[in-house]
Formats: structure tokens, sequence, C-alpha cells
């Protein structure tokens, strides 16, 4: 398997505070790779690195070999890098069809137009929004929001797709739905690098997972493996259960 | 489609009859109909940039009063239109080099800043003339016609509306959207908004710059404190306010009662203009914040639902 994604030695610094401590690992080309740890272990703050929200205080994020250490983030967009957001952010004044028609119409071979249109309800039906393209965003519920922002990343056909909590506050019928969507996503090829705390998820969803604490990595290698790891247990509950 | 078609042809036939408009009108009246739709441009202009923008800009009289000394220092070395285009060239200028200093400012920062930039502007001409040229104004004699510069003034109204409507349809237009309601998600989708900011900057400030240059010979006498007059950056920002920045009428909507109440007002008032005019400010931005139109068409909304549940 080719190598898609390639940290190395990543670090960021707000401060005096060391968010993320020399961080290396790799994704491959059509892997679902989770990145776990407790709250404030610094994955998000990966994620913004890699999507080029922050730039890094030094180290390297290649991607498929090219390095995209502190571009801004519609450069990285445009190398194929597209992502959702821990708090759904949808643009609420647009309706559900503009909304992944805002993806579609800047992404390197842009459409516009009745092309665009039509792209866009066939990404909304794949997410399970086919016919509702008019409803204004702000309308929608937490879970289709949570489906329109999946839609708008697709519709960048990125060939990294980041997804920060993307599973988290859905009901668990509605969990099944995302984790059957993701799953769909993974078997049509895409690599996914996703952050998550719903374990039953990880399990299901990634054939490998990477850990933080506190800024560094701990563990890194088959989710059975990692999520069995003493370390790791520590780390989610406390000394004393390992 | 049709529907547009139909305004197409409205717009035509009303364009035809204000071009007509001065033949019926005494000096007076021309004169009155031409600082209307100077006013109607300077509106559309600046609502084209801080209307999906947000960013509010003082700035308009900065390149308003570039466009009026260009045509005051070059009117007898070069032609007319020549004129009309180094000034269209200089503001462009000036709003590019400014837009790459300053969009990174957010909210309050732009505000004063650009307000700050017209009173730089302003003092600079002034030294400038004192010190180098030893004059304070400058004569234009250009043998222009009122109804000649209403009609160029039409003109540039007819083309920044319709600049207004191409980049509502554009890809443009839904960028501006989209960082209107989340920046963040903006960039991650591949939207370039510093590049989007500065063409939007550039455009509305170029056009502004023409006001002042074809307004200029209508004045015979400039000095900057007539066209850096800071009163014209409020009167614009405050006619596209009330009317809605965020429409593609609502500039011009707000501009034309508004320009025709001050003139009555510094006519019958000239004492307490400042006053009532401050007054004014207020209350648009109290009562409506997102302008009338944008006002009618809620209050509209609501009457229909309330029908509706009746």
């Amino acid at each position: 398997m080719t190598t898609l994604l390639d940290i190395t030695n990543l670090r960021k610094q707000f401060g005096g505070l060391t968010a993320v401590n020399d961080v290396s690992f790799t994704v491959a080309e059509g892997e679902t790779v989770a990145l776990l740890g407790p709250n404030g272990s610094g994955k998000t703050t990966v994620l913004n690195m890699i999507s080029g929200a922050f730039a890094p205080t030094s180290g390297a994020i290649a991607l498929a070999g090219e390095d995209i250490a502190g571009l801004a983030p519609n450069r990285i967009a445009h190398k194929g890098v597209a992502r959702t957001f821990q708090l759904v952010r949808i643009l609420p004044s647009l309706t559900v069809a503009e909304n992944v028609i805002a993806a579609l119409a800047f992404r390197p071979n842009h459409l516009w137009g009745q092309a665009a249109r039509d792209r866009a309800e066939q990404l909304l039906a794949e997410v399970g929004l086919g016919g509702r393209g008019d409803e204004h965003a702000n309308d929608l519920t937490y879970i289709d929001q949570k489906r329109m922002e999946l839609a708008r990343a697709l519709a960048a056909e990125p060939r990294l797709l980041l997804l920060d909590e993307w599973l988290s506050g859905l009901n668990p019928t509605e969990l099944r739905t995302g984790i059957d969507l993701i799953t769909s996503l993974g078997q049509r090829g895409m690599t996914v690098l996703l952050v998550e705390h719903i374990m039953e998820a990880v399990r299901a969803l990634c054939s490998r997972a990477v850990v933080m604490n506190v800024g560094t990595k701990i563990a890194d290698g088959p989710t059975a493996d990692v999520l069995a790891d003493p370390a790791v247990i520590a780390a989610y509950l406390g000394d004393g259960h390992a | 489609m049709t529907r547009t078609i139909l305004g197409f042809i409205l717009v035509a036939l009303g364009l035809a009859a204000l071009a007509f408009l001065p033949t019926q009108l005494g000096a007076y009246g021309v004169g009155l109909l031409l600082g209307m739709t100077g006013y109607v441009v300077l509106a559309s202009a600046w609502a084209l940039f801080s209307g999906p923008t947000r960013y509010v800009s003082l700035a308009t009289v900065a390149f308003f009063g570039i466009g009026a000394y260009t045509v005051a220092v070059l009117s007898e070395a070069l032609p007319y239109w020549a004129v009309l285009l180094v000034a269209a060239g200089i503001g462009l200028c000036v709003a590019l080099v400014v837009g790459l200093a300053t969009l990174r400012l957010a909210g309050v920062y732009f505000v004063i800043f650009t307000f700050g930039l017209a009173e730089l502007i302003r003092q600079l001409v002034t030294w400038y003339e004192v010190n180098v040229t030893g004059t304070l104004g400058r004569y234009i004699f250009l043998p222009i016609t009122a109804e000649q510069i209403y009609w160029q003034l039409l003109g540039l109204a007819a083309i920044t509306i319709a600049i207004g409507w191409f980049i509502s349809r554009s890809r443009l237009g839904l960028a501006l959207k989209v960082i209107g309601d989340d920046e963040t998600v903006a960039a991650h989708t591949g939207i370039n908004i510093a590049g989007v900011k500065l063409a939007l900057f550039a455009v509305s400030a170029t056009i502004i710059t023409l006001v002042g240059a074809i307004q200029a010979p209508r004045w015979t006498y400039v000095e900057p404190s007539i066209v850096f007059n800071p009163t014209i950056s409020f009167l614009t920002l405050i006619m596209a306010l009330l009317g809605g920045a965020n429409r593609l009428w609502g500039p011009a909507l707000g501009a034309i009662p508004l320009f025709l109440l001050f003139e009555w007002l510094s006519a019958n008032f000239p004492n307490h203009y400042s006053i009532i005019l401050g007054l004014l400010f207020i209350a648009i931005v109290f009562v409506v914040p997102r302008g009338v139109l944008a006002g009618a068409e809620d209050f509209w909304k609501r009457l229909r639902s309330n029908g509706e549940a009746a």
C-alpha cells in the first residue's frame, strides 16, 4: 500500500503550552484510520494542522509526497484534503443544495450551473438527503446537518477525508446509519482519518488506530491491539485500571 | 427566464425614460438629478463590497476625491476620456495596495483604518498643494454640461447595478455568501477569501473613483476640503444601509429619498443639518438594521404566515 499521508515530528505550541508534541504517523491510500485519545490530547489540533486551520510550529505533513505543512486552508483543500468539523458547521443562509454547491464550485475542476446542481443532488442522495436540496440548511435536524456537511466534504472529491467526531451526538439508529455511510466510503477506496470517541464505531470502521495523550503519540497499530494496550487504557481511565 | 427578460426590458425602459428626464427639467432640476444619480452610484458601489463582506468602509471619499483631483490636475493635459481612464487606473491601484494591507483587519479596525485613510489622503494632497504647487485650490474648465455629466453618471449607475446582478449569479457571488456565513468553511472548501475580498474592494473603489472624476467638472473649483469631505462617506453608508446593502436595488432605493431629504434639510436648516444627519443615522441603524427592503420582506413573510395560521 502506498502512503498518502505522512506526518513527521509534528509539533504545535500555543505560547507555553505544547498541544502536539513530536507526533509522527502515516495513513495509507484507501485506509480508514482512527485518531484516538482523551479530551485535550491534541487530536483536533492535528486535524487542524493537516487541513491548514493552524500552521504547525515544526514538523512535516506530506500528502502523497508533497509537503503541505503551513499552507493556507484553501490551498490544502485544492490539494485534496476535505474535512468536517467537531461542531457541525453549516452555511445557514443557504439552501441544502447550495451548501454542497459551495464545495463543487471552488474545487480545482469546479462545477457550476446545472452540472453543479445535478452533482449536488447526487451527493445528497448518497448521504440520505435525496430530494431535500431546496430546504434551508438552518431547518435541518442535527443528523441531517451532519449528513449535509459530509456531502459538502465529499463534493470536493478529496483524496483524504478528515472527520472530526462526525458520529458524536447521534442516537443508536442514526449511529448505525452513520457507520454504514463511512463504511461505504471506505469500500469505494476513500482514505479517511477520523477522530472519534465512540469505540463501537472505531472498531467497526478502522483497521488501524493512532492514540494520543497530552500531545504525544502513545500507541499506533491494529485497532484491537491498540484498544487492549495497557498504556491506552491507562490514558483513558487512569492508572488504576490498567 | 421570462421574468429575467421582462426585468431587463423594464430596466431598459426605465433607463431610457431617465435619460430623457433632463429635457423636461430646468437647470436646478438637472442639478438635483445629477447629484442624486451620483449618490445612487456611490451607494450601490459601496454595497458591492461592504454589503456581502460586512466590512464597513469609510474610504468612499478617499476614492471619490482621488477621482476629482485627477481630473483637476490632468484636465488640461489629456483628452477627457483619457483623464477618466487614468483616474480609474489610479483608483484601482490605490484600492489594491490598501486592500492588500488592510483586508486582514476585521470589524471596527477596518472602519477606523478606512476613515483614517481618507483623512491621510486629504492631508497629503493639501500638503502637496501648499508646499509644492503653492496653491490650495484648482480650477477645472471643461466644456461639459450638467446634462452630459448626468448621462455619464446614469450610465455608470446602470453598469454598477449590472455588475451587482452578474456577481449575484456568479461563483464570486456564491463565494461571498459562503464567506458571509462562515469564513472557516469558506477557506476549507477552497475559496481564496483574501482574493475575493480584494477583487470586490477594487471593483467598488474603481467605480467610486469614477464618480468623483465624472462629477469634478461640475464644481469648476476644487480644493481638498470639498472633495475629501468625510460627510460624503457617511451619506453613502447611510443610504446603502437604509435601502439594504445586501439587495441589488437596495442602495439605489435608499439613496433617492435620503438625497432629496438632505437637499431639503441643507436648504432649510443649514445650521442644524449635521445634528439632524446624526440623529437620522442612529434612527436608521436602530429601526431598519438590515435595510428597508429586507425589513419589508420580513414584514410580508410574517403577514403571509399569519394569514395561513388564521
